[in-house]
């Protein structure tokens, strides 16, 4: 069946060819890099400039084919915040064009048209939203630290976990359906600090891609969306160090060539400092030894053996790492957990029309716990190690229509809570053991111009997952890789879109995604010790279906984007855990699972300016999401713990002048659903909670506005060393956002006393922050 | 006991507890406020025991009801948790007893000191007027490996509930050691021994009293065999603090040289051992960190527990 849907497509794809290879047709190709730095640039735009419809978009590496009929044209490239560059072509040959496009952020009145907003209104992708690292810099940031995770927040469609968490859901979606990609590696845990803070540093970070609607069918695994991050590839062309001291962590970015123009790296660290510096006290207290951080460390490398060939290596290294000495009573407690990441890519130009991405990842999250006192002693641990093999071509046959072949095998470890204890002279375990799994997709994807007016893209991706051995089931032993379930489905995904002119149109989009690992929380937010568990004899995969149809507009010559969403998404076989949870050890987390459906739906509206000395945007979401459950309260439906009917954003950003910018962020939601008490009732004389239906009250609104100004003393110095400051103050009017709900029984039925208060628990007040950032190149 | 499921829960708070540093500047702030009535009818709870052991406890039943969150309630609001003229009934298979109900304002003192000690509390203490289903005559003799089958008709609702009294899993040993940590004179924390029985659940439960005080629990009263199944197994037992002490890290789940003490050490079933270990997760997770657990009953058509327990007291004198 599957191979017949291929060959259908294929034959397709060769009659195609042969239709509009009739005419004697030449392709330019080449890379588009930005002229300081050599950074390849993502999604930037190649056109014509009599005929913007006719164009191309630069691929994940930067690399662009456009083909056209023989002749002479006038060709634009653009990128925004770049100044446009336009060539005249004769083209009666196939051509090679690099492009280094020169910052133009300070040069606005040269940007003379961003082709960006035209495409968003003429593309397929829906719900897709590009973030480059420099744009967000200058938004107000808890603590000083820039954070992209919590920059997401902001976009509609998107909300965030809890106060001041980097945790955030998309579209009524839950936490763990958002597939986030660190140089394609998948990242399973991006909070440090219980998701106070995400694991990006921004200083390495080049481009982030959120994608809440329309996922393409090269993306897989996750059902809700996907946020794709590529990381610096460093300087090609002189060394380069930028870095900043905050409050509470300090960042350090060294890039250059290696070879210039052929090679670079960069190498970028973070790490937090707020209790070193109480050190010397702590030294001296009943604490000695107790020490909290958290660290990033971000490294990459290229090299570009030919105009055809560039191989890359990066890797990321976080931990988070507490130590906590109680030694009145010697307790000790130990606790590191974080990810690392490896990727090695191979780009390889076939042809000026099909480009070619090799991609081998590691990536592996581990949670460790352990603690001491006297004779007791006892260590917890689980997580997830991946290895993955992916290869995507990317073919560019004519102008207008980019096919996209590829696939990839996954090699997943789950390791399950892992106890391992001793008491006296007597050790003890649970003796889980680890769960395997191998994961593979193929897919074909087709985005074509059918006609000035239509565009489709249609995509096919076939996604397997099987649980395989090592494992003992039910007595049987299964060998290594041999297989113990195995679920495979077909994903189609079909996006269209109507231009009624070439600022506006309609789009309309359905996907199906099939999700195969899982991770279930009892907590408002995702915690370090909530575990990753596969699909396997227990559990089945969760499906996603999303049905989404969009008005967009760009007015003004790409001054203005207006979009307009709307969304249904169906959810099946969502998990949650059973009503009378409780994290102890004696169980694998499956036998507390609960299966259910889900759906979710509201509409979206975005409007940004994204020209001029004030840009911005407005955002507004409304979204429902409930979930049903045969095993809670008998199927039920409730709302979705992070449920938010009505979600405003204001984000600005005012260059006030050369030495000043201002911005703002204003938020507004709906307060969040919580279960409340249904009564309460004594027991052993103490007063005990019932809790009643399900999320059925919310806690106050939420809302908040956060400042921030940076200065830059000498905007125009020539000199190698540049410095800014950052100021921010988060929470500037001191709302009392409602936290959590927390009650206190004080009660003893025998002696008649009987008192009880609930209480509200706000997190942060005012707080401001200040941040010393430098560049030297 | 020092468990690795009384560390593990810990965590959560000890994460936030050490978060709280970092937030030095921004101090959390709690707002007292009312809950919104959810109106919905009250419940009937049931807190019942049966114990067998070396101070049997005839079957008794409090039956009461639950009501919406309160700030406060006068003695006669408490009172009229109570509901009373229940038709209760306990059977074991082969006899079916019927429960009294004795309130404890219509007794002699000497009555109401013997309910107080089945009850476990202080009779001075007691200033409310509860009402207790009772085997007055204790014509069922609590009995390891029998189950027993609760009935209660009030309202026109019918209420049941089943429990068995598991065989006795005893105290293996016991005996003090020096409080982890910095040496002190005055602090010994006690150790004790089980042999757990090898191929099946046991389930326990311990509370310990402290020179006159009634049975208490610390906040982790039962666990399992999961993780020590057939193992002969040294743990620490930690002593509750008393309902006039605050917690104090430096002295918490140690005992004071020179007090005597008890430690009633109980067998228990699963329904039994899932009530208290959902009630004592429940009370002990609030907040972001954790959501909200519904208490596991055993009880058909109310709240609470039917439990059933085999139990053994252990008087010990805490010295060097």
């Amino acid at each position: 069946m599957i191979i017949r849907i291929f060959v259908f497509f294929s034959m397709f794809f060769f009659n195609y060819q042969l239709i509009s290879g009739q005419s004697k047709s030449y392709t330019i190709s080449g890379y588009i890099k930005d002229a300081e730095n050599g950074e390849t640039l993502i999604d930037a735009h190649v056109y014509l400039k009599n005929k913007t419809e006719v164009g191309a978009a630069s691929n994940n590496y930067g690399f662009y084919s456009l083909t056209l009929p023989e002749g002479e044209y006038s060709i634009v490239f653009s990128y925004l915040g770049f100044e446009d560059q336009e060539f005249k072509i004769i083209l009666n040959s196939d051509k090679k064009l690099n492009i280094d496009l020169i910052s133009g952020v300070l040069l606005k009145e040269l940007v003379v048209e961003d082709n960006k907003s035209i495409d968003q209104v003429q593309n397929t992708a829906m719900g897709r939203i590009e973030l480059p690292t420099e744009s967000i810099k200058k938004l107000p940031s808890l603590l000083g630290e820039v954070d992209i995770l919590k920059v997401l927040q902001l976009l509609p469609g998107v909300s965030a976990a809890d106060e001041g968490s980097a945790g955030f859901y998309v579209r009524g979606g839950g936490a763990d359906q958002n597939l986030l990609l660190l140089d394609e590696a998948q990242v399973y845990n991006s909070g440090h600090l219980l998701g106070f803070f995400s694991i990006f540093n921004a200083d390495a970070i080049k481009n982030t891609t959120l994608i809440k609607g329309s996922m393409p069918a090269n993306y897989g695994g996750r059902i809700s969306s996907v946020i794709d991050i590529q990381m610096k590839e460093g300087n090609d062309k002189h060394i380069a160090m930028t870095g900043g001291i905050g409050l509470i962590a300090s960042r350090l970015t060294i890039e250059g060539p290696i070879q210039k123009e052929k090679s670079s790296f960069i190498i970028s660290g973070r790490r937090t400092y707020a209790l070193d510096l109480a050190q010397p006290f702590i030294r001296k207290s009943a604490f000695a030894g107790t020490n909290y951080y958290f660290y990033d460390l971000n490294a990459k490398f290229n090299h570009r053996f030919s105009d055809k060939d560039r191989l890359y290596i990066s890797g990321y290294f976080g931990r988070d790492i507490l130590n906590y000495n109680s030694n009145e009573r010697g307790f000790k407690l130990n606790m590191p957990y974080g990810n690392n990441t490896a990727t090695l890519r191979w780009n390889h130009v076939v042809s000026n029309k099909l480009f070619m991405n090799t991609t081998i990842i590691y990536n592996a999250y581990d949670f460790n716990l352990s603690g001491e006192q006297d004779l007791f002693s006892f260590r917890v641990s689980n997580g997830v190690r991946d290895y993955q093999l992916k290869l995507d071509l990317d073919y560019y046959p004519s102008a207008g229509r980019v096919i996209r072949i590829g696939g990839n095998v996954i090699h997943h470890r789950f390791t399950p809570n892992v106890v391992q204890g001793r008491s006296g002279e007597v050790s003890f375990t649970n003796d889980y053991k680890p769960k395997y799994g191998v994961e593979s997709a193929i897919y074909y994807q087709d985005e074509l111009k059918v006609s000035k007016f239509l565009t489709i893209n249609i995509g096919l991706r076939w996604s397997r997952f099987e649980q395989v051995g090592p494992y003992i089931l039910d007595s049987t032993t299964y060998k290594n890789l041999e297989p113990i379930k195995t679920f495979a489905v077909m994903e189609p995904r079909l996006f269209a879109t109507i231009l009624f002119n070439p600022s506006t149109s309609i789009k309309f989009g359905y996907n199906m995604n099939e999700q195969y690992s899982h991770l279930v929380t009892n907590s408002t937010s995702t915690l370090p010790t909530d575990v990753w568990v596969p699909s396997s004899t227990q559990v089945n995969p969760q499906r996603g279906h999303q049905w989404s149809v969009g008005w967009f507009k760009t007015l003004n010559q790409g001054m203005w984007n207006i979009a307009t969403e709307g969304f249904y998404k169906l959810l099946i076989n969502q998990i949650d855990y059973k009503e009378s949870y409780t994290s102890n050890q004696n169980i694998e987390v499956e036998q507390a699972f609960v299966f259910g459906k889900g759906a979710a739906y509201g509409g979206e509206l975005f409007i940004q300016k994204q020209k001029g000395n004030l840009t911005g945007w407005l955002g507004y979401t409304y979204t429902r999401s409930w979930r049903s459950y045969a095993e809670i309260e008998g199927g039920r439906r409730f709302p979705a713990s992070f449920e938010k009917p009505h979600d405003f954003e204001l984000i600005s950003n005012y260059q006030a002048s050369k030495k000043w910018s201002l911005a703002g962020t204003f938020v507004y939601g709906t307060g969040r659903p919580f279960t409340p008490l249904r009564s309460v009732y004594y027991i052993d004389q103490e007063l005990v909670t019932r809790y009643g239906p399900r999320n059925s009250v919310r806690v106050q609104d939420y809302h908040r506005l956060d400042l921030a100004a940076t200065y830059t003393p000498r905007p125009d110095s020539r000199r190698a060393f540049k410095s800014t400051w950052s100021f921010s103050i988060y929470n500037i009017y001191n709302r009392r956002n409602p936290f959590f709900i927390n009650y206190d029984l004080d009660s003893d039925l025998a002696s008649g006393r009987a008192k009880a208060t609930a209480y509200k628990v706000s997190l942060f007040p005012v707080i401001p922050s200040i941040t010393w950032n430098f560049k030297w190149n | 006991m020092a468990s690795p499921k009384y560390l593990y829960r810990c965590t959560p708070k000890v994460l936030i507890g050490l978060a709280i540093p970092l937030w030095i500047l921004m101090s959390s702030c709690e707002t007292e406020f009312i809950p919104k009535n959810i109106n919905l009818e009250p419940e009937l709870v049931v807190e019942g025991y049966i114990e067998s052991g070396d101070n049997p406890l005839p079957a008794y039943v409090l039956l009461t009801r639950s009501r919406p969150f309160f700030t406060s309630l006068s003695t006669g609001q408490l009172e009229d948790l109570f509901v009373n003229n229940a038709e209760i009934t306990v059977s074991d298979g082969s006899q079916v007893v019927k429960l009294d109900e004795v309130c404890i304002s219509n007794v002699t003192p000497v009555r109401k000191k013997q309910l107080a000690a089945i009850l476990g509390l202080d009779p001075d203490s007691i200033k409310v007027n509860i009402c207790i289903y009772l085997d007055q005559f204790a014509q069922l003799i609590p009995k390891q490996g029998s189950s027993y089958k609760l009935t209660i008709k009030t309202e026109g609702q019918i209420i049941e509930s089943v429990t068995t009294i598991p065989a006795y899993v005893p105290l293996d040993s016991t005996w003090w050691r020096k409080a982890p940590g910095e040496p002190v004179d005055t602090l010994l924390q006690l150790m004790s021994r089980i042999k757990d029985p090898v191929g099946q659940k046991n389930f326990y439960r311990y509370f310990c009293s402290i020179n006159t005080s009634n049975f208490l629990t610390a906040f982790n009263s039962v666990f399992d065999d999961a993780l020590i199944d057939g193992k002969d197994f040294e743990f620490r037992l930690i002593r509750p603090n008393l309902p006039s002490e605050k917690f104090d890290q430096a002295t918490f789940g140690l005992f004071k040289v020179g007090d005597t003490i008890a430690v009633k050490w109980s067998s228990i079933d699963q329904g039994h051992f899932e009530f208290w270990n959902t009630l004592e997760f429940n009370k002990g997770n609030q907040g972001p960190f954790s959501s909200y657990t519904t208490i596991t009953s055993n009880i058909k058509g109310g709240l609470g527990i039917w439990g059933g327990s085999s139990s053994r007291t252990y008087r010990l004198t805490v010295k060097r």
